[in-house]
C-alpha cells in the first residue's frame, strides 16, 4: 500500500499539493471551527489531517522516496522536489511529532482565545516545513524557510499585539539568520553554478566556498536555535502560547535546522574532519551547549528552563553533526529524533501544568504528583530521557553524540559531559520542586485535576516512543538513520566504553548527589543555589540577568550606536548648512560691509586698485 | 519703411520738445501737468522703440542711419543710427522712465518741473548714447547722462542726497578721466574713433610701437565703464547714491542708468574689440567678483533700497558674464537680463516707494508681517524676488539661463558653475528681505497701515504682470528672436 501511494506521490503535482497545500487547507478548516462549540470538530480536523500527513510521510519513507518537478513559466523556473534519504526521514519525524503537538494545541486552546488562528499558523508552518524538506531548488527552499518567518511572527503576536517586544526580537534574530542563509545560498549557487542541491556535490571550502558554507550553517543555526540566535526562545517561553514552544523551538524549527546542517556538511560541501570548518561548527556547538545548560540551571520557571535546555541540546546536536564522522551524523540525527520527541512531550506536559494551575513558576507550584500523576510520570520519564538515562532513547543518542564530540576533540567531549551534568541537576530541581513535597498551588486554585486527554495522550505517546527507541536502539540506528544516510556500519558496539558509558552515568550520579546536598539547605527549589553562587558563574548570571550576554541586545546596542553616529553626522551636516555656511558667508559680508565704510578716499583707492587689477589681468594674458 | 525713418527722430525730438515746453511755459501753469508731459514722452519712447524694433526686424536691415540737421550719407559725416540692440535698450529706457514717472506722481511734490527737466536731459543723454556711431560722441552723451543724475540725486539738498551725489560725482570724474584718457590713447593709435574704423586688428596693427598704448586705453575704458556700471570693485558709490535719492530717481538709476552708462559701454567695447581674449577674461572676472560682492554686501544691509542697490550691483555681474562670452547668444542673454532686471528692480523700487509712502521708513528691521496689510506690494515684491533668484517661469530665470548656456557654449564652464552657485546668495538676501518685511511677526507699530493706492500700485501690478507674462511667453520671445536671425 505504501509503495503504491508513494508511486502516486512521485507525480510532481500531488506531491506538492498533498504535502504543502493540504496542510494549509487543514489550517483553514481548523480555523473555521474556531468557536468553542465546535471544539470536537476542530480536534477531529486536526487529528484527521495530522494522521493523513503522517500516512503520506510514512508512505514516502517506506516507498523509497519520490521526486518530480513542476515547471512554471516554461523552462524558466522549475519547482523541483526530491524526497529521499534524510529528507524522507525528517518528513516522517515532522509528521509524527506534529500529530501530537497539534492535538495538544487544540486541547490547550479549548478554553482559550485565538485557537483558530494558532492552528491556522501551525498548519501553514507544517506546509512550509514539508515544502522546505522536499524542495531540491535552493531558492524554493529559501522561500519555504522564509515562510516560517511569517508564521513565527504571527504566533508571537497572538498574545502580544500591544507589546510586541518579544515578537520583534524573534523576528529580528530569525530574519538576521535568514538573511545570512540567503547570502550563503547566493554564494553557494555562485560557487556551484547550479541552484539544485541534487546537482551540488562536495564543493570545496577554500575561498568563497568557505564563506558560503559558514553563511549557510549560520542560517541553519538560526532555525536550530543555536548561539547566537537563541536568545528569543526563553523570552518566547514567557510571551508566546505554550504549545508554540512545543511546535517551533521544540520540534519544527529544530528538525529544519538540523536537516539543513546535515545537507550542508554531508553533501553540499566537502568538509574534512579536523578542518577549520569542523572546528568552527564544534566551537559554535560547544558555546551553545554551555550557554544553554548554564542558563537552564538557574531558571525558576519550568517553561524557561525547558527553553534553555532545548538550546543546550541543539548545541550537542550541532557538535555531533559537525564532528565529521559517520557516527557523528548518525548520533546527531538520533539525538535530534529523541530530543524532538522528548522535548515536545516536555513542553506539552509543562503546558498541561500551566493549563491546570495557571503557572509554571517553581515558587507557585509543588507536590503536583498527587493531583496530576500521569502528567508527572510523563514529565519525569521524558526528563530522564533528555538527560540520557540508560533504557531511554536519550541514552544511546547521547552516547553516539558524545562519541562524535570526543573524536572532534577532548574539550568538546568534556563540554558534553558538563552539559549532561548541568541538565540533570536542573531537571532534578524541576522535578522535585514541582511534583514532590507538600502540595502548593497558585492563588485561586484550591485543587486541580489531571491534564486533558488531548495533552496527556501526546505526552504519553512521546514517553512510549522514548522507551521504545531506548530499548530497541538498534532499530532507529540501523533501520532508520543509517539507510537514510546510505551508511551501513556496525555502531552497536560503540556504546560500551568507559568514556561513553561509565562517565556519563557517573555524571548522572554526581548530579543526584549534588542535588541532594544542594537541596538540604533551602529545599528543592534552592537546590542549584550553591552552584549559581560560584565565583565566576555568579557574575555571569548577574550579567545575563541584565541582558548583557544577549547577542540580540549587543546587536541592538550596535544599531543604536550606529543610529547615534548617523545622528551625529546628521547634526554635523545640519550645523554645516544651518550655521557653518551662513556664518561663513555673513562673516565675509560683514567684513566687506565694514570695509566699505563710506569714506570717499577709500573708495578712490579701491577703484585705483581695481584699475591696477585689470592691468595685471591684461599683462598676464598679453605676455 | 517710411515710418522706420521717422521713428528714430522721436528719441531726440520728444525729450527736447518737452524740455523746451517745460521751460517756455510759466512754472505756475505747467506745474500741474509737467509730470504728465514726462509720462507722455516716456510712453511715446516705449511705443516708438517697440514699433521700431518690430519694423526693423521685419525689414531685415542691419541699421537705420540718420542725421539731425545734416545729411548722414555724406562721406566721413558723423551720423546717428538705430539698430536692434539700441532699439531694445531704448524700449527699456521708456519702460523704466514710465515707472519712474508713475512713482514720481506720488513721491515728488516740490521740484516737479526740475524733475521733468532733468528726466528729459537724462533721456536725451541715454538715447544719445544709444544712437551715436563713434566713441567720442558716446562720451559726450555719457557726460550728459551723468550730470543729469548728479543733480537728480542732489535735488532735495538733503545731507544724504548731497553726500550721495558728491560720491557719485567724484567717482564719475574718475571715470571721465579714465574714459577720456583711454579715448585719447586710442585716437593716437588709430586716428579715428568711429565704430566703423575700430576693431581688434587695428589695435595690433603693423606698427608695434604703440600697441601698449592701445592696451592701456582698453584698460582705462574698462575701468571707466566699470565705475559707471557699479561693477566690483568700483561699486562703492552706487548704494550711497541710489539709497539717498528719491525713490522715483532710484528707479531710474538702478533700473536703467547704470545699464546704459555702463553696460552699453561694455557692449560697444565687446563689439569693437571682442576678439581680444584679455578683454573677455577681464569682463568675466569682473562679472564674477561683482556677483559675489554685490550679493554678499546685500546680505548684511538693513535699508530696503540699499539692499536693492547692492542687488543691482550683483545682477550687473551676470550681465557682464553674458557679455564676456563674446558670442551672439551671450549678448542676447545680457540684453534679456537687462530687460528682466529692469523689470524686477523697478518693481522692487516701486515696493520701496510704497513702503516709504505708507510707513515713512525703509529700515527692514522695523518692518515685519506686512503681507496682510499690503498684499499687492507683498505679492509684487515676491514676483520680483523670484524673478531675480532665477525661479522658473519668471523672466529672470530665462535670461540667466541663456547667459549660463552661452557661458557653457563658450567653454567657460567654471564661470558658469560659479555663477550658478552664487545665485544661491541672491536667493539668500532676497529671502532675508522678504522675511523681514512681509513675513514673520507683525510689528504692532503698523497695525493701521493700508495698501498703497494709485499710480504706484498700478505700476507694481503692471510690472509683476510683465515679469510673469514675459517669463511665461519667453519661449515665444526666443522663437521670435530666432526668426529674425538674432540667435
Amino acid at each position: 500500500m505504501f509503495s503504491s501511494v508513494c508511486k502516486f506521490l512521485g507525480n510532481p503535482a500531488p506531491l506538492f499539493l498533498l504535502l504543502c497545500a493540504l496542510p494549509v487547507l487543514a489550517g483553514f478548516i481548523a480555523w473555521l471551527f474556531r468557536s468553542k462549540r465546535h471544539g470536537a470538530l476542530q480536534m477531529a480536523t486536526v487529528l484527521v489531517f495530522g494522521a493523513a500527513n503522517l500516512f503520506l510521510a510514512l508512505s514516502l519513507y517506506a516507498g523509497g522516496g519520490a521526486s518530480g518537478s513542476l515547471s512554471f513559466l516554461g523552462e524558466e523556473f522549475d519547482l523541483s522536489m526530491i524526497v529521499s534519504g534524510v529528507s524522507a526521514l525528517m518528513l516522517l519525524l515532522t509528521a509524527f511529532v506534529f500529530l501530537g503537538v497539534s492535538a495538544a494545541s487544540c486541547a490547550w486552546f479549548r478554553t482559550r482565545e485565538q485557537g483558530g488562528l494558532f492552528l491556522l499558523y501551525l498548519f501553514i508552518s507544517l506546509g512550509m516545513v514539508n515544502g522546505a524538506l522536499i524542495s531540491d531548488h535552493l531558492g524554493v527552499l529559501l522561500f519555504f524557510w522564509e515562510g516560517l518567518l511569517g508564521t513565527l511572527s504571527g504566533f508571537m503576536l497572538l498574545k502580544n499585539r500591544e507589546k510586541p517586544a518579544t515578537a520583534l526580537k524573534a523576528l529580528a534574530v530569525s530574519a538576521t539568520a535568514d538573511l545570512l542563509l540567503m547570502l550563503g545560498i547566493v554564494t553557494t549557487v555562485h560557487v556551484a553554478g547550479t541552484s539544485y542541491m541534487s546537482e551540488i556535490h562536495l564543493l570545496s571550502t577554500e575561498g568563497l566556498g568557505g564563506v558560503g558554507l559558514v553563511l549557510m550553517l549560520l542560517g541553519a543555526m538560526g532555525k536550530l536555535g543555536a548561539y547566537p540566535f537563541h536568545s528569543w526562545i526563553p523570552d518566547a517561553a514567557d510571551d508566546a502560547p505554550t504549545p508554540f514552544l512545543a511546535a517551533f523551538p521544540g520540534s519544527l524549527q529544530k528538525i529544519l535546522g538540523a536537516y539543513l546542517s546535515i545537507r550542508v556538511v554531508n553533501g553540499l560541501y566537502a568538509v574534512t574532519p579536523g578542518s577549520g570548518m569542523r572546528l568552527f561548527i564544534l566551537i559554535m556547538g560547544g558555546i551553545t551547549l554551555l550557554c544553554g545548560s548554564f542558563m537552564a540551571l538557574a531558571q525558576k520557571d519550568i517553561k524557561r528552563m525547558l527553553a534553555y535546555h532545548t538550546v543546550g541540546v541543539s548545541g550537542l546536536i550541532l557538535m555531533s553533526i559537525g564532528s565529521g564522522y559517520a557516527a557523528g551524523l548518525v548520533g546527531g540525527i538520533f539525538l535530534l529524533i529523541s530530543h524532538v520527541i522528548a522535548q515536545s512531550g516536555l513542553f506539552i506536559a509543562a503546558g498541561a501544568i500551566e493549563d491546570r494551575t495557571g503557572s509554571t513558576e517553581l515558587a507557585k507550584i509543588s507536590g503536583l504528583s498527587k493531583l496530576m500523576p500521569v502528567t508527572a510520570v510523563c514529565f519525569i520519564v521524558l526528563s530522564l530521557c533528555s538527560v540520557g538515562l540508560p533504557g531511554l532513547a536519550g541514552f544511546p543518542a547521547g552516547m553516539l553524540a558524545l562519541g562524535a564530540a570526543k573524536s572532534g576533540g577532548i574539550v568538546f567531549y568534556l563540554i558534553g559531559l558538563l552539559g549532561i551534568f548541568l541538565a540533570t541537576v536542573a531537571f532534578f530541581k524541576m522535578i522535585r520542586s514541582a511534583f514532590f513535597g507538600p502540595l502548593h498551588l497558585p492563588k485561586g486554585h484550591l485543587s486541580v485535576s489531571e491534564a486533558r486527554s488531548g495533552m496527556l495522550v501526546p505526552a504519553a505517546l512521546s514517553v512510549l516512543a522514548c522507551i521504545f527507541f531506548g530499548v530497541y536502539s538498534a532499530f532507529p540506528v540501523d533501520r532508520l538513520i543509517q539507510p537514510s544516510l546510505g551508511l551501513f556500519e556496525e555502531l552497536s558496539g560503540y556504546t560500551l566504553t568507559i568514556t561513553l558509558f561509565v562517565l556519563p552515568l557517573l555524571m548522572l550520579a554526581l548530579a543526584l548527589v549534588d542535588h541532594i546536598l544542594g537541596a538540604k539547605k533551602g529545599g528543592a527549589p534552592q537546590a542549584t543555589a550553591h552552584m549559581e553562587g560560584l565565583p565566576v558563574l555568579k557574575q555571569c548570571y548577574a550579567l545575563a540577568q541584565g541582558g548583557k550576554l544577549d547577542p540580540y541586545n549587543w546587536m541592538m546596542a550596535a544599531f543604536s550606536g550606529f543610529a547615534d553616529a548617523c545622528q551625529w553626522i546628521e547634526n554635523g551636516v545640519s550645523w554645516f548648512y544651518d550655521k557653518g555656511i551662513p556664518g561663513f558667508v555673513t562673516g565675509i559680508a560683514t567684513a566687506l560691509h565694514r570695509y566699505w565704510n563710506g569714506s570717499i578716499s577709500r573708495y578712490l583707492i579701491i577703484a585705483l586698485a581695481g584699475v591696477a587689477g585689470i592691468l595685471v589681468i591684461f599683462l598676464a594674458v598679453m605676455l | 519703411m517710411e515710418l522706420l525713418k521717422i521713428i528714430p527722430y522721436i528719441f531726440i525730438v520728444a525729450p527736447l520738445a518737452a524740455l523746451i515746453v517745460n521751460n517756455a511755459v510759466p512754472r505756475e501753469k505747467i506745474r500741474e501737468h509737467t509730470i504728465f508731459m514726462s509720462g507722455i514722452v516716456s510712453v511715446l519712447q516705449l511705443a516708438a522703440a517697440l514699433l521700431g524694433f518690430i519694423l526693423l526686424a521685419a525689414t531685415g536691415l542691419d541699421k537705420v542711419s540718420f542725421g539731425l540737421l545734416w545729411d548722414a550719407s555724406l562721406p566721413n559725416a558723423a551720423y546717428f543710427r538705430v539698430n536692434l540692440i539700441s532699439l531694445f535698450l531704448l524700449m527699456c529706457i521708456g519702460m523704466v522712465s514710465l515707472v519712474s514717472v508713475l512713482t514720481a506722481l506720488k513721491t515728488i511734490d516740490d521740484h516737479r518741473c526740475s524733475y521733468t527737466n532733468l528726466l528729459m536731459t537724462l533721456l536725451l543723454g541715454m538715447n544719445g548714447m544709444l544712437l551715436v556711431s563713434d566713441l567720442f560722441s558716446l562720451y559726450i552723451f555719457l557726460e550728459i547722462t551723468g550730470i543729469s543724475c548728479f543733480v537728480l540725486i542732489a535735488m532735495y539738498k538733503s545731507t544724504k542726497g548731497l553726500e550721495g551725489a558728491f560720491k557719485y560725482l567724484t567717482m564719475s570724474v574718475l571715470a571721465t578721466i579714465m574714459i577720456l584718457s583711454g579715448l585719447a590713447m586710442l585716437f593716437m593709435k588709430t586716428g579715428s574713433l568711429a565704430y566703423a574704423d575700430l576693431n581688434a586688428d587695428v589695435l595690433a596693427g603693423k606698427d608695434d610701437s604703440r600697441t601698449w598704448l592701445c592696451w592701456g586705453a582698453i584698460v582705462l575704458l574698462i575701468s571707466g565703464f566699470a565705475i559707471k556700471t557699479g561693477a566690483a570693485p568700483f561699486q562703492s558709490w552706487l548704494p550711497d547714491a541710489h539709497q539717498s535719492a528719491d525713490t522715483a530717481i532710484s528707479i531710474l538709476l538702478s533700473g536703467i542708468v547704470i545699464k546704459i552708462a555702463g553696460i552699453y559701454g561694455f557692449i560697444v567695447l565687446m563689439k569693437l574689440f571682442g576678439e581680444l581674449y584679455a578683454l573677455r577674461l577681464t569682463l568675466a572676472i569682473i562679472g564674477l567678483v561683482t556677483i559675489a560682492f554685490g550679493a554678499l554686501l546685500a546680505l548684511v544691509q538693513t535699508h530696503f533700497k540699499r539692499i536693492a542697490a547692492y542687488s543691482s550691483v550683483s545682477q550687473m555681474g551676470y550681465i557682464l558674464l553674458g557679455l564676456s562670452t563674446g558670442s551672439p547668444l551671450g549678448l542676447i542673454g545680457a540684453l534679456l537680463h537687462v530687460f528682466s532686471h529692469a523689470t524686477f528692480k523697478t518693481t522692487l523700487f516701486s515696493n520701496a516707494a510704497a513702503l516709504h509712502e505708507q510707513l515713512g521708513t525703509l529700515d527692514i528691521n522695523d518692518m515685519g508681517g506686512l503681507q496682510k496689510q499690503m498684499p499687492v506690494t507683498s505679492f509684487s515684491s515676491i514676483t520680483s524676488f523670484l524673478s531675480a533668484a532665477g525661479i522658473p517661469p519668471f523672466a529672470g530665470f530665462w535670461s540667466k539661463l541663456v547667459i549660463l548656456i552661452a557661458l557653457w557654449q563658450a567653454n567657460e564652464i567654471g564661470f558658469a558653475a560659479a555663477a550658478l552657485g552664487l545665485s544661491i546668495l541672491t536667493a539668500a538676501y532676497f529671502l532675508r528681505l522678504q522675511k523681514k518685511v512681509f513675513f514673520g511677526p507683525v510689528n504692532p507699530r503698523w497695525n493701521g497701515i493700508k495698501e498703497i493706492a494709485g499710480s504706484i500700485r498700478f505700476s507694481e501690478i503692471a510690472l509683476s504682470a510683465v515679469s510673469i507674462g514675459a517669463g511665461v511667453c519667453f519661449p515665444l520671445i526666443l522663437l521670435y528672436l530666432q526668426s529674425i536671425g538674432l540667435i
